[in-house]
């Protein structure tokens, strides 16, 4: 996943930032050797399949990073308290994605109409990424990304949270006291901080082409504010069982104009309100979390347009639930996701961004995974987004566009994975569109039918 | 926003100030630090082990009632790692890292002072089968009983762990693991060479029940 579009980007209709941030939100990426090395623990600890949590990785992010099994650098004052805790070595670690994209059809030169693109493509890198991933003191920690992104030729602060958390125990005797985590999280993307793999964030897939086209519409908290926004939030994980968060988002665009001004799109106004619940059960093998989440953000489209005066509302309630079997050999994971967003579009509307006041986007995602000896292993997923027609927010265009002016995409994703280590994934990706930008046949009003997406993947992901 | 941040952290030294983590058995001769040391290492024990020392996954066995020298032999050996079974790499090698003498005897006493897990119900004729292994072993293929070493109700003596309410299993894997030498354990690795897969299931079973 990478940070932000060349500012190029932001200066084109919505339509095509659309299309833009899908492509940049198929990219995923979590799975730190650092923490290995600071914990002294194997990936699988964590990871069922890298950046799938295990429990005990959902235990350790809510921790904040912060177990650590390596000699510390340590200061006290003169009363004796601790005013250093330092990782001997600095938890640093390297990213590294190759991919080959290859799609049903090319696309279009983006220059001599008529042409078309070269077919098939090698991205080298796909992205490299650089973490600061674990302790930064007693009780916080930080997972920092750096990343360089080969197609957009950029570097910039990629998937960023930095937590702090407290620990405490209250109640009865050993066998019926309350455990509980009290923390704080200061990070730059809706969902990044969020533990299980059913939010957007870190959702499935957990990497997909970064050139393929992507349907043109997505929820705010489905990744429109990724690596955009800051946010302050606390949290509390009770006994194993029940989590509750609330952080309070507002603009934090890098690259362009500053102050930000009408040059950018998508700016967040005031502090957009995000909030999670979630209930885990663990049996035996086995654990099942049902949760829900939302985000009420007030945007100002920008694209040339002053940010004051009236907003444009998202309004964005989802729920999600997970299974998990992690046995000696055979791990299965079930997610679902299902997000409902009401968006109010006073401004687009005045603006001549959008011609209905009032629209409607849902998107609902499930899949299935396996692996056996976490070696190999392959997934399963569908995916749908349904919302309302609307003539200036979908308009026409070739590829990226929508002939009835219909942001409805649905398919499946198909995956075979091999992992000769656990810090190395080997990726066969297949997203095949059963509908796409509202048809299934020349749904772009130029003959391109969703299919002609089709998008076939291959991808070395390297983690060291 | 950062007024809630704030009230977060208020609640949370709040709170805080109130804990009442006990030690099951606690050491007197702790310092204040070595018990704050200590409670938080038990806290992050308890992620897999479980809070009260039984454990929900059976990847992860339960130290409730384990025998005091046992757990500490056990830590000792992940701490220099000398344990090399799979688990022990992908955990505990990293866990034991940076425990000291101290606290291997603090964590093993609490562990020993916990209330023991209750049994859980298995196949009969699976738990039959294993019982006579268990109390009388196969003298046919010179197969001890484990209960001389383990007690006879498998409640572990010294350096023999306890066995009993173990998870299955976690059992057959460890059984497993020291057959193949994967896991060194020098009493056992003579005692166990020539039992089947089914009767290390139906001794594991049997103990699981107790």
């Amino acid at each position: 996943m990478f940070a932000m579009q060349p500012v190029k980007f932001r200066r084109h209709r919505m339509q095509v930032l659309g299309v833009v941030l899908a492509l940049a939100l198929s990219h995923r990426a979590l799975a730190v050797p650092s923490f290995a090395r600071q914990t002294g623990m194997a990936c699988s600890a964590c990871h069922t399949v890298f950046p799938e949590l295990t429990p005990f990785g959902r235990e350790f992010k809510l921790n904040g990073y912060v177990l650590d099994n390596v000699t510390q650098v340590t200061g006290i004052d003169t009363s004796g308290s601790q005013t250093l805790s330092l990782n001997s070595l600095p938890p640093v670690s390297l990213m590294l994605q190759v991919s080959y994209t290859h799609t049903g059809t090319p696309l279009p030169d983006s220059a001599v109409s008529g042409a078309l693109a070269k077919d098939g493509e090698v991205l080298f890198p796909q992205q490299v990424s650089f973490f600061y991933a674990g302790k930064v003191a007693n009780e916080t920690g930080a997972f920092v990304q750096l990343t360089y992104d080969g197609a957009a030729d950029h570097f910039g602060l990629d998937n960023t949270d930095i937590r702090y958390a407290h620990h405490l125990v209250f109640g009865g005797a050993n066998d019926n006291n309350h455990a509980l985590i009290l923390g704080v999280t200061l990070d730059n993307n809706p969902t990044v901080q969020d533990v299980w793999n059913t939010t957007p964030a870190w959702g499935f897939p957990y990497s997909g082409s970064g050139v393929a086209p992507g349907p043109i519409a997505s929820t705010q908290v489905d990744g429109r504010l990724g690596q955009s926004v800051a946010g302050l939030g606390v949290y509390a994980w009770l006994d194993d069982h029940l989590y509750a968060e609330l952080t309070a988002y507002t603009a934090a665009i890098a690259g362009g104009a500053h102050p930000l001004d009408s040059t950018q799109s998508n700016v967040a106004h005031g502090l957009s309100p995000y909030w999670r619940v979630a209930y885990e059960q663990r049996w035996d093998r086995n654990s099942l979390s049902i949760g829900a989440y939302g985000l009420k953000t007030d945007i100002h489209p920008g694209n040339g347009m002053p940010l004051q005066g009236i907003t444009d509302q998202f309004n964005d309630v989802a729920a999600d639930a997970q299974y998990q079997f992690i046995g000696e050999d055979h791990l299965v994971t079930l997610l679902a996701t299902y997000i409902h967003e009401n968006q109010t579009l006073n401004a687009s509307v005045i603006d001549l961004f959008a011609a209905n006041k009032d629209n409607a986007l849902k998107t609902s995602k499930l899949s299935a995974e396996y692996s056996y000896q976490r070696k190999i292993g392959g997934s399963l997923g569908y995916f749908n987004t349904t919302g309302s027609t609307d003539t200036l927010l979908y308009p026409v265009a070739a590829v990226t566009g929508s002939a009835t002016n219909n942001p409805n995409s649905s398919g499946y994703i198909a995956e075979i994975n091999y992992l000769p280590w656990l810090n190395t994934k080997l990726q066969l990706q297949y997203v095949a569109y059963d509908k796409f930008n509202g048809l299934k046949a020349n749904y772009d009003g130029s003959g391109r039918s969703a299919s002609n997406n089709n998008t076939m993947y291959l991808l070395v992901w390297l983690n060291f | 926003m950062r007024k809630a941040a704030v009230i977060g952290i208020i609640v949370c030294a709040a709170i805080g100030s109130g804990t009442a983590m006990r030690v099951a058995g606690a050491d007197s001769s702790l310092t204040p630090a070595q018990e704050a040391t200590l409670k938080q290492t038990l806290y992050t024990c308890g992620v897999c082990h479980g809070g009260n020392g039984q454990s929900v996954s059976p990847t992860f066995p339960n130290l409730a009632a384990q025998s005091a020298p046992y757990v500490s032999l056990q830590l000792h050996a992940f701490k220099d790692q000398s344990r090399a079974d799979p688990d022990a790499q992908a955990y505990m090698w990293g866990m034991a890292a940076r425990l000291d003498d101290v606290q291997i005897d603090a964590l093993a006493q609490h562990f020993a002072n916990l209330p023991a897990a209750a049994g859980v119900p298995g196949g009969a004729a699976l738990i039959a089968v294993g019982k006579s292994i268990y109390t009388l072993g196969i003298p046919a293929r010179q197969v001890p009983p484990c209960a001389t070493c383990h007690g006879p109700k498998g409640e572990g003596i010294g350096p023999f762990p306890r066995l009993a309410g173990q998870h299955s299993p976690y059992l057959l894997k460890q059984l497993l693991v020291i057959q193949s030498v994967l896991r060194t354990a020098p009493v056992m690795h003579g005692v166990i060479k020539d039992l089947t897969r089914t009767q290390m299931d139906a001794v594991a079973t049997y103990l699981q029940s107790l």
